[in-house]
């Protein structure tokens, strides 16, 4: 199967390990990768902030890059909620646009949806010697419904143990820009996070995206926890994380 | 003070943050409970919801109607119906009421309209003293404060302040408390508010819900103070909004099913009052005058826009207990009278947009609210929508604006963008330095005041793929 990456703004220019191990993972699966040239940014962002003129045009801009593909594949439940559910109801009055975005809508998968659901992969790359905590991201969660999947290929890593945390479904408060216009209240969010984490008592902290990791993973760090590691779920079944 | 002040006020102040830790599990542990305990009734939680939100779109659909068979039902059961637009007529209106039965006090049971209307200030002004016989709203008045919550007005109070304040108030010296003493406490409130119940002339409440078909008001309480209220003073006055009305008792029964549960936990509140008319003859007790004043106050601008689903709000608080902003903040922080995420809609919508800018920004966009509220109001759609209204009506800073334009336009153009993201990667790495860490980050300080930024490398995805791809 041909499979477009869509690597997602966050995870180029800050942690492309998540990228490759996304790659080697839907390599390992059997699948031909691409990463599509010319991708930037999903628009989200835009979106969030109301500026639905400027998300509308880099909602057209990434239709057009990835349409050609069968199957669009990304690393972070928020982005592929953007492509999933927002691009076709941005453009649904748009009469050139609309049946495209529904069209790639139908085609783009976050990443562990598309490996446990779509490829009902029965072996990972990795393993993993230690204990892990899933943080449920909130768009994957309640928007995609992702929350079997990641488990589901979680327990196919030889060597990991999956200890719950308490409230593991509520927001780490990071919410792209909240997170920098209400610091404050970001991290007194987060913060709970933190607690629920360290009660779990995992070696890592194992999430689907980034914006959530490099939240929880900074307030952790400001906490004076060096220890925990905080990890994509691509970088622990690819083997990067070990 | 603008909500981000306020904001930050709050998650410094280390007894509310108490009183708030305190109470998050319980609020959604009760409601989880009372939630799952729908299976023990062959209930299922999204059928219901999807039931209640058709009630509630239905009487939505048709206002104007239903309204006017409540008022000709209501008038008929002898109960007389006012209309106000907006708060300052209500306050006008109750004031007149009294005035015309010689009224000097007036026993309240808990009413969050009344708190728009300011109608205890209105009374106040006109010599007439408003006592909220709800606990939490007693303790809220002793403090001179507002309700932080709609369903809890006092949550944000620890048993010390509590304390502190009946002490002041019913004359005795402070005691050391802790909540084994709260059944003392509240007998010791009920001691005084009986005193009330007995000697106020007038009583006034909210309404959960009234009923078209028989001209009812539905009270739904816990502590019993609103049967107090609705039947000893000798005149009722019911201050709600217009959008309240539904068609039938039937109705009603339906919406019982997800209102308590979806508020306290509660099958059922410990009260449900359904109040039509006035004492007739041969009872001992009920009013001699109801009078109930439908109140607009901003709900008919909204029926028809991109924000009539706001309506279908049955008041119950599910979004704020689940909503992890309110519970770092407290309801004071929203600045009006609701607060948590139907506050972040509201507020704007009945205040004016362009005088709450901040809250429909205020929120993680995590969907918790969306996803417990029972009559299934898309709560993260409306503030996403508040938010490009304040585009769209050039209320956002040009700064900001400029920035968004800057940030698209460079999207656009993949080869700059590329140029720029390998130029910001390395810039990003030297600041970090060894640990790998930015701890202070002038472009973004919100985000390093309580946060490192972690940097994984110097070189962009694409950067590296590019590289990997030719070798």
């Amino acid at each position: 199967m041909r499979v477009a990456l869509y690597v997602t703004c966050l995870v180029d220019l800050m942690r492309p390990s998540v990228g490759f191990a996304a790659l080697r993972l839907l390599e390992a699966a059997g699948c031909e990768v691409l990463v599509p040239e010319g991708q930037t940014c999903c628009g989200q962002p835009a979106w969030s902030a109301g500026e639905r003129a400027l998300a509308a045009e880099l909602a057209k801009k990434a239709i057009g890059e990835l349409e050609g593909y069968d199957t669009v594949v990304i690393p972070s439940g928020s982005c592929a909620d953007q492509i999933r559910n927002i691009y076709p109801q941005l453009l649904a009055d748009d009469a050139a646009w609309s049946a495209r975005a529904r069209a790639l809508a139908e085609r783009a998968y976050e990443l562990t949806a598309f490996l446990a659901d779509v490829l009902q992969v029965s072996a990972v790359p990795a393993a993993f010697d230690g204990s892990v905590t899933y943080h449920d991201s909130c768009k994957g969660l309640r928007s995609l419904g992702i929350k079997r999947q990641p488990r589901a290929l979680l327990a196919k890593v030889p060597g990991l143990t999956l200890k719950e945390m308490s409230e593991c479904e509520e927001c780490c408060g990071f919410g792209g820009a909240f997170s920098v216009k209400f610091g404050d209240v970001s991290t007194k969010i987060v913060d709970r996070k933190c607690e629920s984490i360290a009660a779990a008592g995992a070696d890592a902290v194992v999430g689907g995206d980034l914006g959530c990791l490099m939240n929880i993973e900074g307030r952790l760090r400001r906490r004076g926890d060096e220890t925990t590691r905080v990890l994509h779920i691509a970088e622990v079944l690819a083997g990067g994380g070990t | 003070m603008h909500f981000q002040a306020r904001a930050g006020e709050k998650v410094r102040n280390p007894v509310l943050q108490r009183a708030l830790q305190k109470a998050k599990p319980l609020f959604v542990g009760k409601r989880a409970k009372g939630i799952a305990a729908l299976a023990d009734d062959a209930l299922d939680f999204e059928t219901l919801r999807t039931t209640c939100e058709g009630i509630r779109n239905r009487t939505l659909a048709d206002l104007d109607v239903w309204l006017d068979i409540f008022e000709e039902r209501a008038t008929a059961s002898g109960a007389e119906v006012l209309w106000a637009r907006d708060g300052e007529e209500v306050g006008r209106l109750v004031v007149d009421i009294a005035r015309r039965h010689g009224v000097s006090k007036a026993a309240k049971s808990k009413s969050m309209l009344s708190e728009e209307a300011h109608l205890n200030e209105a009374l106040a002004a006109a010599g007439i003293r408003p006592v909220e016989t709800d606990l939490g709203e007693y303790i809220v008045q002793l403090a001179g404060e507002t309700p932080s919550h709609i369903i809890a007005p006092a949550v944000h109070k620890t048993i010390e302040e509590v304390e502190a304040l009946f002490a002041k108030e019913h004359g005795r010296p402070i005691e050391t408390r802790t909540s084994a003493d709260i059944p003392d406490m509240t007998r010791e409130a009920r001691q005084v508010l009986r005193q009330h119940f007995l000697t106020a002339e007038m009583g006034i409440t909210g309404a959960n819900f009234l009923i078209a078909e028989t001209g009812t008001a539905a009270l739904v309480t816990n502590e019993g103070n609103g049967r107090m209220v609705t039947t000893l003073p000798k005149v009722h006055v019911v201050v709600t909004g217009i959008e309240k009305v539904i068609p039938t008792l039937e109705d009603f029964a339906t919406l019982m099913r997800l209102l308590p549960r979806s508020a306290t936990g509660q099958s059922i509140s410990n009260y449900v009052s359904l109040l039509t008319g006035t004492q007739r003859e041969g009872e001992h007790d009920g009013p001699q005058k109801t009078v109930f004043i439908l109140v607009d106050n901003g709900r008919a601008n909204l029926l028809g826009s991109a924000y009539q689903d706001m309506l279908r709000c049955i008041r119950c608080g599910a979004c704020m207990n689940h909503c992890p902003v309110y519970f770092s903040l407290g309801g004071h922080a929203y600045g009006w009278v609701y607060p948590g995420p139907m506050g972040s809609v509201l507020t704007p919508l009945y205040t004016g947009i362009e005088n709450a800018l901040d809250l429909p920004h205020a929120t993680t966009g995590c969907n918790q609210c969306g996803s417990v509220c029972p009559v299934r109001i898309p709560l993260p759609r409306l503030m996403h929508q508040l938010r490009t209204d304040q585009v769209e009506r050039g209320l956002r800073p040009l700064s900001e604006r400029l920035a968004f334009k800057a940030w698209a336009w460079l999207a656009g153009r993949p080869a700059l963008y590329r140029w720029l993201t390998r130029r910001a990667a390395r810039y990003l790495s030297w600041l970090a330095g060894e640990d790998g860490r930015i701890h202070i980050f002038g472009l973004a300080p919100g985000w390093t005041a309580g946060r490192d930024l972690p940097v994984a490398g110097n070189r962009t995805f694409h950067e590296l793929y590019k590289a990997r791809k030719r070798a």
